[in-house]
């Protein structure tokens, strides 16, 4: 055995085993631009060596496939960042579309709902002109006139916010077929693998089902389980089963109290997908938390002051003589606004039903017609706690501020999230890329990334503490 | 390059704040480090500034807040990166050490083939 030839035979065997393995290297090159595609490495394996009277002779290596170099802890960590981060990103989109409608956007002085805040300030401050001349025919229109801007406003505010649900809604019930055509992919792809390679890394079919999970990660929140065999389950984070192994089960969508509501094997999973993640998580959050908060807090707006307003001026008697009737708001001969029955609508349908200045009540009951002590009580409404507790203007100016602030913490969410997929898809290309040494390497740039943001952080957050805090020492020990 | 401000030719804070999250969304520690000394640097000078330059900075650091808040969460982003990473390399050198001699997965077989050759000596 320990020949020339047999070295010779060893040495082929070598070049044919190099041979094969600079096909995986230019296979790798091949692919280097496909997207999803995972850096494979040879597998090389000793032959059998022979032994004659105790002495091993060897024989050689032989290449006998490729592994793919990917690590699934990792994947399914970037695909959670990826869940998160289209889900706030989603969201985002929508509360930038919401704020602008009560937040002028920058280099313009109105909002896309107009300016209900000055609307407020305006109708209240028209009471006031009234108090010095509760006669005049001009300033009675005037409060009617401001009195419209402001329903005006509400209402085309609600309108937009109804029709931004609605638009939501469709994207997100137009999700479902992307779902559904992933899950039925990485099915098929599960029992290929599961058939062709059980007990290997199954290479390009597993680089098609990661690519799969990772789009699919960016519609829904989802949970992966490693079965037998390769295969996997998936789930929706609350644990509803939508792939397992070669099996798929569809999303269905039905319409509930006006919305599209998702189903799976007949089971509601609305709520589940909301909180779980993905594009369609940011959807449903948009439209079934935000938005309905907002319209609450605009209903409520308009509701009390619509009934307020209402109830001051019938307590009055207008300039034909006629006195209110606050016993029966609905009915009243004095209503200003349209008077709302329930909170919730009270922003859509709110509008001005008064239509002859005359009726507006400047007087007080029984008072003569140039009396102005009720148009002084209807201004004295602004600084009333009118709106759950507050007054007009306050109420409205911190439902903004909330919105403002709600947008900020979204903003700040989806960037941290964004630069977390970044971070993982660098460490993701690392090891699909190179050796254990680079691989090394590059955890160390995290270690050190981290560690000198850290003290930039401890730093930058003392500097401010201290700048915020005028004369105290400001350098950091 | 970051803009300087009116505080003496220093990087406007909230530019340092924007550019601590950009670097370590990328993972750019050379830049990260850099920072570290720019704000080491910035922290030493401000014990000498008069009274209008600290009223301008606190103006900065007001300016600042949003984009700290955000440095804050990538920072905390990143470590929970960096625990993933290191269980991961951990879990990982533990099965390289397990496995060795065996014929598992691609790596293992290398692991493998490498001593049997040190042992021949022939191949």
């Amino acid at each position: 055995m320990g020949t020339i030839n047999s070295a010779l035979s060893i040495m082929s065997q070598a070049l044919d085993a190099d041979q094969q393995a600079l096909n995986v290297v230019a296979n790798n090159v091949a692919n280097a631009n496909t997207p999803g595609y995972t850096r494979e490495t040879p597998d090389w394996q000793e032959n059998q060596p022979i032994t004659i009277n105790g002495v091993s002779y060897g024989q050689g290596v032989t290449e006998t496939g490729a592994t793919s170099e990917r690590d699934r802890v990792l994947e399914s960590r970037l695909d959670q960042q990826q869940q998160l981060a289209a889900a706030s990103g989603t969201r985002l989109t929508a509360l930038d579309t919401l704020q602008a409608l009560f937040t002028p956007a920058s280099g313009s002085s109105s909002s896309t709902a107009g300016d209900i805040g000055s609307d407020i300030t305006s109708f209240f401050n028209s009471f006031s002109s009234l108090e010095a001349n509760p006669t005049d025919n001009a300033l009675r229109q005037s409060v009617l006139s401001t009195a419209g801007t402001l329903a005006g406003d509400i209402s085309n505010a609600a309108a937009s916010l109804n029709s931004q649900r609605s638009a939501l809604d469709q994207e997100a019930a137009g999700t479902t077929s992307q779902v559904n055509a992933l899950t039925g992919a990485i099915a098929q792809l599960n029992q290929q693998i599961q058939t062709t390679s059980p007990d290997a890394d199954a290479g390009t079919l597993e680089d098609q089902r990661q690519e799969d999970l990772s789009q699919l990660s960016q519609l829904i929140g989802i949970n992966q389980i490693t079965t037998k065999n390769n295969g996997l389950e998936i789930t929706t984070t609350s644990g509803q089963l939508l792939v397992s192994e070669g099996t798929s089960y569809q999303m269905t969508t039905g319409m509930v109290n006006g919305v599209t509501d998702f189903f799976v094997n007949n089971r509601d999973i609305t709520a589940d997908l909301a909180t779980g993640g993905g594009s369609l998580g940011g959807y449903l959050t948009a439209r079934d938390t935000d938005i309905p908060g907002a319209l609450s807090s605009l209903d409520q707006l308009a509701y009390s002051i619509s009934t307020s307003v209402n109830k001051q001026n019938n307590a009055g008697t207008d300039y034909d003589g006629v006195e209110g009737n606050v016993a029966n708001p609905a009915n009243a001969a004095l209503n200003i606004f349209s008077e709302p029955t329930a909170v919730a609508g009270s922003a859509a349908s709110m509008s001005v039903v008064m239509t002859d200045p005359n009726q507006i009540a400047a007087a007080g009951a029984g008072d003569g017609t140039g009396d102005n002590s009720n148009a002084v009580a209807m201004y004295k409404l602004s600084s009333q706690l009118i709106v759950n507790g507050e007054t007009p203007i306050n109420y409205y100016s911190n439902f903004v501020t909330t919105l403002g602030a709600t947008v900020s913490s979204v903003q700040t969410e989806n960037t941290a999230q964004n630069a977390s997929v970044t971070q993982l898809q660098t460490q993701n290309n690392a090891l699909s890329g190179v050796n254990l040494n680079d691989e090394a390497s590059s955890m160390t740039t995290l270690e050190r990334s981290y560690q000198a943001a850290s003290q930039v952080f401890t730093m930058l957050n003392n500097i401010m503490a201290s700048a915020l805090n005028l004369g105290d020492q400001t350098t950091v020990s | 390059m970051l803009e300087t401000s009116e505080r003496g030719g220093h990087p406007k804070l909230k530019d340092l704040v924007v550019e601590a999250s950009r670097a370590l969304s990328r993972l750019d520690a050379d830049r990260l480090e850099e920072l570290a000394l720019s704000c080491q640097a910035l922290n030493r000078a401000l014990t000498d500034e008069d009274a209008e330059t600290r009223a301008a900075l606190a103006f900065e650091a007001k300016d600042a807040t949003g984009d700290m808040a955000v440095f804050a969460r990538v920072l905390e982003a990143t470590r929970a990166n960096l625990n993933v990473m290191s269980r991961l390399r951990e879990l990982r050198a533990g099965r390289l050490e397990y496995r060795e001699g065996g014929l598992g997965s691609g790596l293992l077989q290398t692991v493998a083939w490498q001593r049997t050759e040190s042992a021949h000596g022939d191949n």
